[in-house]
């Protein structure tokens, strides 16, 4: 089969065995750029989501700016960075953040005001303070929905990450630009092929984490169905 | 002791919840507040411990303006039990219980120790502490709620339609355990329910609300059944008062006859003396014979085994031993509610609740 032949002829390239070009420090790349998008998105929107979900104020501001942000086209976002920022981490951080964020804003605020309000009142009422509220017993019952949204958002700044090569920089899309670019079909191919790999090995990774997340009972209702199910 | 002077809530949209309420809850007893659905009654509970804050008036906890304390700490300080009851699924009921006591900053081997002691007290078996909340029944998640509220001792215990969501048989259950808790514990119960006979069966101090939490009638449950306000909270208190009130007065006070023969029939006993049913004029057994145990009946109970006794007579049985010690006819029965009656009249305290009968059978 002809794509067999190219996966074969891109892993057994030697500039991929080893070097700047090679698979695993291009994975390394891509996964550094990932990491570093989904902190500093973590850092900015789960906090934000977590106080706008539990006061329920600003809720509407949420869904205006998710939907906003979610049509903001990666590319353009790149291309301005270059222009603002010069080419740097930075360029291709700022996308990748702006893309991940309204996610996990959204998860975050929809898990908090999702927590059961009897629960709620029952916390506040038996004299744990605001702040233990949120923490005690709103984020426990959040974080199912939380991670999910981290999930999203992971597939997503996994398979968007590959700009940074739109731009000079390194990670799996350099395989795919040099690869168009150089008519190199092969390192195209492998090139996407390990994106797709590694979106869907973050997908899996998460399975386990939301499962255990649930609530002792959801957890147990959850144990009988199938992986594919809980995905 | 709790105390709302003109308390109200009056929402920003206008409407009214509250008008302004003065009510006193006397400290050691139980009082509840019923009424229909939107007479305000949950947010006059919820002005106590801070959950609802008056827009005029205040309500004085001990003397003290409860506006002038810190929220949490006096939430610590006052057992809240809510209709779902409200534990935290993601925590073992016995974490659940010591959630105050942990808030009170105890040693976690402390606050358990304790939140064992709590299961006991609220009857579930000490293997519940290790369960979660979703493992057990609706009446034994209220139970849960009630040994939460209860852990770290407070004085005060708040609740708010706590056994409205169970079925009747359980209902009738946890009532009881109330019952028997407060005979043991005296805290200041407040107690919000829209259902009456929950109120005239737990209530030392029947408050009955009408729209915008005014006072229709504030009672013992004995004068409310026997002697309502007005048309409104007799139509609120609906058919049977009369039979009803029964329930309330404790059978002590029957006067027993022998164990003689009364229109043909007799008493058959079994060699301990228990009564095995009555033999009929034709010399056919019919049994068991219906009876009830004076001391911890209510006359509604004693009635009803006259009324199902082929006889007409109720046997009054030792609680311990169920011997038979007397007879008691319709009649006899009766003229006890008669004199109980008096009795009660001649006490007009704030607090006349006295005929609490805990093994009391009612409607």
């Amino acid at each position: 089969m002809n794509w067999l032949d190219w996966i074969s002829a891109f892993v057994n390239d030697p500039a991929h065995r080893s070097g700047p070009d090679s698979i695993v420090h291009r994975v390394g790349e891509h996964l550094a750029f990932t990491g570093e998008a989904l902190l500093w998105a973590s850092l900015l929107a789960i906090p934000a989501g977590l106080l706008i979900g539990y006061t329920g104020r600003g809720a509407f501001a949420v869904t205006a700016l998710a939907g906003t942000a979610r049509a903001l086209p990666t590319l353009g976002l790149v291309t301005l960075a270059v222009l603002l920022a010069k080419i740097s981490d930075l360029t291709v951080l700022i996308p990748l953040v702006a893309l991940a964020a309204p996610s996990l804003l959204v998860a975050a605020a929809e898990g908090v005001r999702g927590t059961d309000p009897q629960v709620r009142d029952a916390a506040l009422g038996t004299g744990l303070t605001h702040r233990q509220v949120l923490f005690r017993v709103c984020l426990p019952a959040a974080l199912p929905t939380l991670l999910a949204g981290l999930r999203t958002a992971t597939v997503q700044v996994i398979a968007t990450a590959t700009v940074a090569a739109y731009v000079g920089l390194g990670g799996l899309g350099r395989y795919v630009i040099d690869g168009l670019a150089t008519k190199n079909y092969p390192t195209t191919v492998g090139g996407a092929l390990l994106v797709v790999l590694l979106a869907v090995g973050a997908q899996l990774l998460f399975a386990p984490l939301i499962r255990y997340s649930l609530p002792p009972g959801a957890r147990a209702q959850r144990r009988s169905l199938t992986p594919k199910e809980s995905l | 002791m709790i105390r709302f002077e003109g308390a109200a809530k009056r929402h920003p949209d206008g409407t009214v919840a509250v008008e302004g309420l003065d009510l006193e809850v006397p400290a050691g007893r139980t009082t509840v507040l019923v009424g229909p659905s939107g007479c305000g009654k949950t947010t006059i509970l919820r002005m106590v411990n801070r959950m609802v804050t008056p827009t005029a008036g205040r309500v004085l906890l001990d003397g003290a303006d409860v506006a002038g304390l810190d929220a949490a700490k006096l939430r610590r300080g006052i057992g809240y039990v809510i209709q779902q009851a409200g534990l935290f699924p993601q925590r073992r009921v016995l974490d659940n219980i010591a959630t105050v006591p942990y808030l009170l900053g105890w040693d976690r081997k402390r606050a358990r120790a304790r939140a064992a002691e709590m299961l006991e007290l609220v009857g579930l078996p000490p293997e519940t502490g290790r369960r979660y909340p979703f493992q057990l029944s609706g009446g034994q998640q209220q139970r849960v709620g009630v040994a939460r509220a209860l852990a770290a001792d407070p004085p005060v215990l708040l609740m708010d339609e706590p056994f409205s969501a169970v079925d009747p048989v359980v209902r009738a259950g946890l009532q009881e355990e109330l019952l028997r808790l407060q005979a043991e514990l005296h805290k200041t119960v407040l107690f919000v329910t829209h259902d009456i006979d929950e109120a005239v069966r737990l209530g030392d101090q029947v408050v009955v609300l009408r729209d915008h939490g005014h006072i229709a009638q504030r009672a013992d449950p004995h004068t409310l059944l026997t002697s309502p306000a007005d048309q409104d909270v007799t139509a609120f208190l609906g058919p049977g008062r009369g039979l009803r009130g029964l329930g309330l007065v404790p059978a002590t006070g029957v006067e027993l006859d022998g164990l003689g023969r009364a229109d043909g029939w007799e008493l058959a006993l079994d060699a301990e003396g228990r009564p095995t049913g009555w033999t009929g004029p034709d010399g056919q057994l019919q049994g068991p014979a219906p009876v009830f145990v004076p001391a911890r009946d209510s006359l509604h109970a004693a009635l009803d085994a006259a009324v199902l006794s082929p006889s007409g007579l109720a046997v009054a049985v030792d609680a311990e031993t169920g011997r038979a010690v007397g007879t008691v006819s319709r009649a006899g029965i009766l003229g006890a509610l008669a004199a109980g009656a008096a009795a009660a009249g001649t006490s007009t305290g704030t607090s006349a609740g006295t005929a609490k009968v805990p093994g009391g059978r009612q409607p």
